[in-house]
């Protein structure tokens, strides 16, 4: 725990390096009250304040990472009706925590909107920015944000960002955005409370377009914000290499696609991970299998069975855990995985949860593929502990695929409100397939076959 | 017919308590997976899973018997699987015991038109239509796949309330004689415990015939059945009282398909031991938390702002305070009930808690020979104190066993 500092966040790099050459690097972010963050690492990504699927005892038994992503549009569908959101009531001092029930050792990150974030019909003005939340969209002025956040008090909060979805933004716009950010970072920085920590928004936008913006933070915020938020982390080489700003932790919202992308963004010195792919893969009922930087020693079971599924001499970085063919393999998800799902169950329950559509096969998913990045990331650090970073990354690249494997689009329409396909009653889907059967009607088969009955 | 001294057993039943006024009973029964202590309550895990829980967080709640639907498993994932895998507590990585139906019930209930000869329940296979047809045989094959320590012989039922009574006297002959082809076909009697249903409708008289018929096979077990379809309160009652009268005293009782709780109470004081019900975990997914003083809708808006546990004093991980406490909150469940599968898991476990925790002060209070008492609490927590809400036929039932909840 990290109680020096004054009770302020602090992060501190690790690896010796020239500043302004682009590295990686081993760092350490201690936030005061929750456990110490070994960087490169990633923060978990939240939906309603719960890490899908997994409920505060398992999160706090089963899994590993330090940090969860929380989106203030996921609190405040109350307040688009003249309300007060609920956990503006908490009667506390570590609302977000207290409200959510997530473990004490964890840390918070409290985002403006999701990651995703579903695009607005309205674009940002010069004060606010529009969100969605559960009633709807609404427009949330900085004045707002900062009053929440001052309410809520994250361990880290990222600034307001005029950050533009779904439309590639127009030259024009784009003048605004850096301006825009700029001043919506300031005013947070001058009224928010000694301790909170502030993360500032690097936009998804060239270099040359938000300068002013970033030479902004590089030479009088510096020692305000305790970090960076990339939503595009292709800019973190143009950053300026001044001390103050390299000694800055970095995270990235940008949404990686696969391990590949996320070892390149450590390769430029990134700190922090939110990864969306985690849990698309949880949802899709694919299971993480990769290692870092490559599979376990072959000569096992588990391994050749992979490599032969995936007809080509590249592993696959997950399984598709819908395949009937699972149905009776008594392995873990994933070759010495040590997670809870791993050791307690086997791919033939996992098979049977999906294809049954019990809710059990998702926690279970969710449990490994979220143990699966937590060990990545720690092979990782050990990986630039020892030098080998560089070559490790060839490794990986030269053994695993590119991409996640496809869905296989079977039985996606799951049951359960979290796909929002029923409501209450129950399913229906199965009975209408079953009828009546006259007595004479057809060629009766048994529901089993009859075994050979005792001599 | 089979010699009932001949029919062997895999469990050990012990009389701890009997009520000195009501007819309950606290026992242990001790079954391959482990002991149980009854009156007790049985989640339904139909499909090998408890609605999102863990097998470990189903432990937690202190769950050691939890029921698999066998016509279910029949079809995900099939016995073939179940046979490869080595049955349900290796499919599940459920140390604990587990029960099974025969289902038949499954059938009659999903499929109204199921079509029902002396040989067996015909029906048209729920994925591709093709006839099918379940026999006591191969239910009692299926469950001796599945390995479960408590399995269910396939029985004849018929809605409670059926006018038909010379159907309902084909239906109860008609068990008795295929719980003789499962006794038959039953291929592992020393590691699971088959139990008989008691069948007869609301007919008193077809219901002691049956449970003479049926005592006298001997089996490990027994349940009264096709109860819960909709009888009144008060019918249910009689057919309970009017069978566990005939039953012997040192076997367990099963009344399938109960789980109100108050439903629970009076039945144990009518001399029931085992029961289960999907409600709990059925209702749980919808924000429903059962509490003492009654069930709370969560997702009401009044409980935005409520940031007290789903039940004071509740020992489950969500409510529990101090040492492994989650702390979650109504406000919390409020937030993201029917939005976040986990809203779902949190009151699911509340739920289950409350249902073993309910029949664990049950079984304390008989112990203690203080159970008439624990009546009365009861009922006066649930209606608030006030004695008119007490509804007629637990009132009149518990008259029946020498409790009058309506002294003081
Ligand atoms: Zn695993
Ligand atoms: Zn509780």
């Amino acid at each position: 725990m990290a109680s020096e500092n004054g009770g302020r966040l602090a992060f501190e790099v690790l690896t010796q390096v020239d500043h302004s050459v682009i590295a990686p690097r081993l760092g350490r972010l201690s936030v005061p009250g929750r456990k110490d963050l070994e960087t490169p690492n990633f923060f978990a990504i939240t939906s309603r304040g719960a890490a899908p699927h997994m409920t505060p005892d398992v999160i706090s038994s089963r899994t590993q990472f330090g940090g969860v992503h929380m989106a203030l549009e996921d609190f405040v569908d109350k307040a688009g009706k003249g309300g007060t959101p609920p956990i503006m009531n908490v009667p506390n001092s570590s609302p977000l925590h207290t409200f959510t029930a997530l473990p004490k050792r964890i840390s918070t990150l409290l985002a403006p909107r999701r990651t995703p974030a579903v695009t607005a019909p309205v674009g940002n003005s010069n004060t606010a920015v529009s969100i969605f939340t559960s009633t709807g969209f609404q427009a949330i002025s900085n004045k707002n944000y900062i009053n929440y956040i001052s309410a809520m008090h994250p361990d880290i909060a990222i600034g307001l960002g005029d950050v533009p979805y779904g439309s590639v933004p127009g030259s024009k716009r784009v003048e605004k955005m850096g301006d825009r950010t700029e001043k919506w970072l300031s005013e947070l920085l001058n009224e928010k409370s000694e301790e909170q920590a502030v993360f500032a928004p690097i936009l998804p936008i060239d270099f040359l377009s938000q300068s002013e913006y970033i030479n902004y933070i590089a030479d009088e915020a510096a020692n305000s914000v305790s970090g960076l938020a990339f939503y595009d982390s292709n800019i973190l080489p143009d950053i300026p290499a001044t001390t103050a700003v390299a000694k800055l932790p970095r995270l990235t919202l940008d949404e990686p696609s696969s391990p590949a992308q996320i070892l390149r963004q450590i390769s430029l010195g990134m700190d922090i991970f939110t990864i969306p792919f985690i849990g698309f893969a949880t949802d899709a009922g694919i299971a993480l299998t990769f290692r870092f930087p490559k599979p376990l020693p072959p000569g096992s079971e588990g391994e050749q069975k992979e490599e032969m599924s995936s007809g080509t001499s590249l592993s696959p970085l997950g399984i598709d855990m819908w395949t009937s063919s699972h149905a009776t393999t008594l392995s873990p998800l994933s070759l010495g995985c040590e997670c809870y799902t791993c050791t307690s169950h086997h791919l033939a329950y996992i098979q049977h949860l999906l294809s049954a559509k019990e809710m059990l096969g998702w926690t279970l998913i969710q449990i490994h593929n979220h143990y699966i990045m937590s060990e990545f990331f720690a092979a990782i650090r050990s990986s630039i502990r020892k030098g080998a970073f560089e070559e490790d990354v060839r490794v990986f690249e030269r053994v695993y695929e590119s991409e996640l494997p496809e869905k296989s689009g079977s039985g996606l329409r799951v049951r359960g409100y979290h796909y929002k396909s029923e409501g209450p009653g129950e399913p229906k889907k199965n009975r209408s397939a079953w009828g009546n059967l006259g007595p004479n009607e057809g060629k009766v088969e048994a529901l089993i076959p009859i075994r050979t009955q005792r001599d | 017919m089979v010699s009932p001294a001949s029919m062997p057993s895999a469990l050990t039943f012990e009389l701890i308590a009997r009520c000195s006024t009501t007819r309950a009973r606290a026992a242990n029964l001790t079954l391959p997976h482990g002991l149980v202590q009854l009156p007790l309550f049985m989640p339904v895990a139909t499909q090998a899973s408890l609605k999102g829980l863990t097998p470990q967080q189903l432990e937690e709640t202190g769950c050691r018997l939890c029921l698999n639907n066998t016509y279910h498993l029949g079809l995900k994932p099939g016995q073939e699987v179940l046979e490869k895998i080595g049955g349900a507590h290796k499919l599940q990585g459920w140390k604990h015991n587990i029960l099974t139906d025969s289902g038949g019930f499954q059938m009659v209930s999903l499929l109204k038109l199921a079509n029902i000869t002396e040989e067996g329940v015909r029906f048209l296979s729920p994925h591709d239509g093709t006839p099918m047809l379940l026999t006591p045989e191969h239910s009692i094959a299926l469950q001796n796949t599945i390995g479960s320590d408590i399995i269910m012989q396939l029985d004849d039922v018929l809605v409670t309330t059926s006018p038909d009574t010379k159907r309902m006297r084909e239906a109860m002959e008609r068990s008795v004689r295929w719980l003789d082809r499962c006794i038959a076909a039953h291929a592992n009697p020393t590691t699971q415990n088959l139990f008989c249903i008691i069948q007869g409708g609301l007919d008193l008289e077809m219901r002691k015939e049956c449970c003479k018929e049926m005592v006298a096979r001997n089996t490990p077990g027994i349940a009264i059945g096709g109860l819960s379809g909709g009888e009144a309160k008060a019918d249910y009652c009689r057919v309970v009282n009017a069978c566990t009268s005939l039953l012997p005293e040192l076997k367990p009782r099963y009344v399938m398909g109960i789980g109100y709780p108050e439903d629970l109470v009076v039945s144990v004081a009518l001399g029931a031991d085992m029961f289960d019900c999907v409600w709990p975990t059925r209702t749980a997914r919808f924000g429903n938390a059962i509490t003492k003083h009654g069930m709370l809708n969560l997702r009401h808006a009044r409980y935005a702002n409520d940031f007290g546990p789903l039940e004071e004093g509740c020992g489950c991980i969500c409510c529990r305070t101090g040492e492994g406490s989650l702390g979650v909150t109504r406000a919390f469940v409020h937030h993201v009930a029917a939005k976040e599968t986990v809203g779902a898991h949190l009151v699911t476990i509340h739920n289950v808690w409350y249902q073993l925790a309910l029949m664990r002060s049950v079984r304390q209070s008989i112990i203690e020979d203080r159970f008439p008492k624990f009546l009365k609490q009861f009922f006066s927590d649930l209606h608030a104190g006030d004695k008119t809400k007490y509804p007629e036929w637990a009132v009149e039932a518990l008259l029946t066993v020498g409790v009058d909840l309506m002294e003081d």
